[in-house]
C-alpha cells in the first residue's frame, strides 16, 4: 500500500492551519459561508456576548435586567426533534454577530443601521409577550462576559439601546 | 464496505438527516412570520443587489417557503426509495442554500456545512457520471464527502491542541457551563481537574489522529465507532442533535474510501 497520497493530504492540511491568510469578508460570504466551514468548534475560550433585557409598563417602573440565554430540559427524543433548542441557540449567534458587528462598525456610523441590531431590537420587542405581558417598553444591552472555571471573570457592557416601544 | 453499499447509506442517512431538519425548520415557520423572531423585511437588507432582494420576497414568502420545505419532504422520499439523480439532488442543494440565506447564512452552525459538504457530494457524483462513467462518480463524491469529515475532525483537534485551556483541562467545563443544558453540577466528574485534563487529552488526541482511519478498514469502523458516542455526547451536553445526524451521513464514506485502499 502506498502512503504517499495520505502524506500529501496530511501535508497541505497541516499546511492550510500553519500558513495565515487574510479575512475575506463581505455580505454574500457571510451569507454563503456554508460553503467555507473552518471546522473549528469550542476551540478557545473568550469573551462571549450576552444579551439582557427589561421591561416598564409606564417607563418609569423598570423590571431589573433579564439574562436571555439559551437554557432548555434535556430529553432523549430530543436527538430526533429539537425545534427549541436549535432556535434559541440560533438566537445566541444573532447575539454573536452584533457583538462582532459592533466591534468592526467603521467611526460614526449608528449601530442602528445593522441588520443585526435590527434583528435583535425587534426580537426584543417582541420578547415582552412571553415574560412581561403588561408592558409597553423595553429596553436592551449586551455584556461582554469572559467565562471562568467558578463563573465569570469579568464582564463589561458593549451597547445599550435607547427605550423601545414592546410590540 | 463495497462502494456502492457505502454510496446507498450515505444516501439513506442523508435523507434522515435532512428529514429531521426539514421537520424542525417546518416548526419553526412562525418564528420567520413578520411577527416572529426574524421577520424578512428586516433581514432582506442582508442582501445587496435589489434584483435578487426582490426574487428572495418571493421565494421567503411563507407560503413559498412551507411549499419549499413540504416539496422537500417528498424529494427526500423519492431519494431514500430509488436513489439520488442530478435533477433531485440539485433541488435539495438549492432548497438547504435558501433556507440558510434565509436563517443569515446557517441555522445550526457545523451542521449545516457538513450536509452541504454530503450534498455537494452528491452533485459530483452525478455531474461526473454524467460526462463519464457513474463508478468514478460515486468514487469522486464519496472522497470529497470523507476527506471533507476526516478535515473536520482533524482541524477541530488540531485548534484544541493549541489552546492552554484545553490542554490543561480547564476549557471543557467552561463550555459545559456555558451550553444549553448547562451549567455542569457543581461535583460533576469533569470538574475534577485530573479527570477534565484526561477527558479533554482523549476528545484532542482522537480528533488529531482522525486521518488515520482511511489507513486500514478496521481503523476507519473504529474511528467512526468513538464518533457515534462522541457525537452522541455533544448532543447529550450542547443539544446539538443535527451534528449527530450530519456528520453520521459522512461515516458510509468514510468505510467505503478507507475499504478502496486508494492510499
Amino acid at each position: 500500500m502506498d502512503d504517499t497520497p495520505l502524506l500529501i493530504y496530511l501535508a497541505v492540511l497541516l499546511g492550510a492551519l500553519v500558513i495565515q491568510t487574510p479575512v475575506i469578508s463581505g455580505p454574500w460570504f457571510f451569507l454563503l459561508r456554508a460553503f467555507f466551514p473552518n471546522w473549528k468548534f469550542f476551540h478557545a475560550v473568550g469573551h462571549v456576548p450576552h444579551l439582557y433585557v427589561r421591561f416598564s409598563a409606564n417607563e418609569a417602573n423598570w423590571s431589573d435586567w433579564t439574562h436571555i440565554y439559551p437554557r432548555e430540559a434535556r430529553r432523549l427524543r430530543q436527538l430526533l426533534h429539537n425545534p427549541q433548542t436549535n432556535l434559541a441557540l440560533t438566537q445566541q449567534n444573532l447575539v454573536e454577530h452584533l457583538a462582532n458587528d459592533l466591534n468592526q462598525l467603521p467611526d460614526g456610523r449608528d449601530a442602528r443601521s445593522l441588520v443585526s441590531y435590527a434583528l435583535v431590537a425587534h426580537w426584543v420587542q417582541i420578547l415582552g409577550r412571553t415574560l412581561a405581558p403588561q408592558t409597553t417598553h423595553c429596553q436592551f444591552e449586551v455584556r461582554m462576559v469572559l467565562p471562568g472555571p467558578d463563573g465569570p471573570f469579568e464582564q463589561d457592557t458593549m451597547v445599550v439601546s435607547p427605550v423601545m416601544p414592546c410590540l | 464496505m463495497p462502494l456502492s453499499l457505502g454510496a446507498r447509506w450515505l444516501e439513506w442517512l442523508l435523507c434522515l438527516s435532512l428529514l429531521i431538519q426539514t421537520l424542525e425548520y417546518l416548526r419553526l415557520l412562525p418564528a420567520l412570520a413578520d411577527d416572529g423572531y426574524a421577520p424578512w423585511h428586516l433581514q432582506r437588507a442582508d442582501i445587496p443587489q435589489a434584483w435578487i432582494r426582490r426574487a428572495l420576497d418571493v421565494l421567503f414568502t411563507p407560503a413559498a417557503l412551507r411549499a419549499q420545505l413540504l416539496l422537500r419532504l417528498v424529494v427526500l422520499a423519492l431519494v431514500a426509495l430509488q436513489g439520488s439523480s442530478l435533477g433531485l439532488v440539485l433541488f435539495l442543494f438549492i432548497s438547504h442554500l435558501l433556507v440558510l440565506i434565509r436563517w443569515r447564512g446557517a441555522f445550526n452552525g457545523g451542521s449545516d456545512f457538513m450536509t452541504l459538504v454530503a450534498l455537494s457530494g452528491l452533485l459530483i457524483v452525478h455531474s461526473v457520471a454524467l460526462v463519464g462513467n457513474p463508478t468514478l462518480g460515486w468514487r469522486a463524491g464519496l472522497w470529497y464527502v470523507c476527506l471533507q469529515s476526516v478535515t473536520s475532525y482533524f482541524v477541530s483537534g488540531w485548534v484544541k491542541l493549541l489552546q492552554p485551556q484545553w490542554r490543561s483541562g480547564q476549557a471543557m467545563p467552561i463550555f459545559l457551563d456555558g451550553a444549553v443544558y448547562g451549567p455542569l453540577p457543581s461535583g460533576h466528574l469533569l470538574r475534577h481537574s485530573l479527570l477534565g485534563r484526561l477527558g479533554a487529552w482523549a476528545f484532542i488526541v482522537w480528533e488529531c489522529c482522525f486521518p488515520l482511519a482511511l489507513w486500514h478498514p478496521l481503523a476507519a469502523w473504529a474511528f467512526c465507532a468513538v464518533a457515534l458516542v462522541f457525537h452522541f455526547l455533544v448532543f447529550w451536553f450542547f443539544g446539538l442533535n443535527r451534528f449527530f445526524w450530519a456528520w453520521l451521513v459522512s461515516f458510509p464514506a468514510i468505510l467505503a474510501c478507507s475499504a478502496q485502499g486508494i492510499f
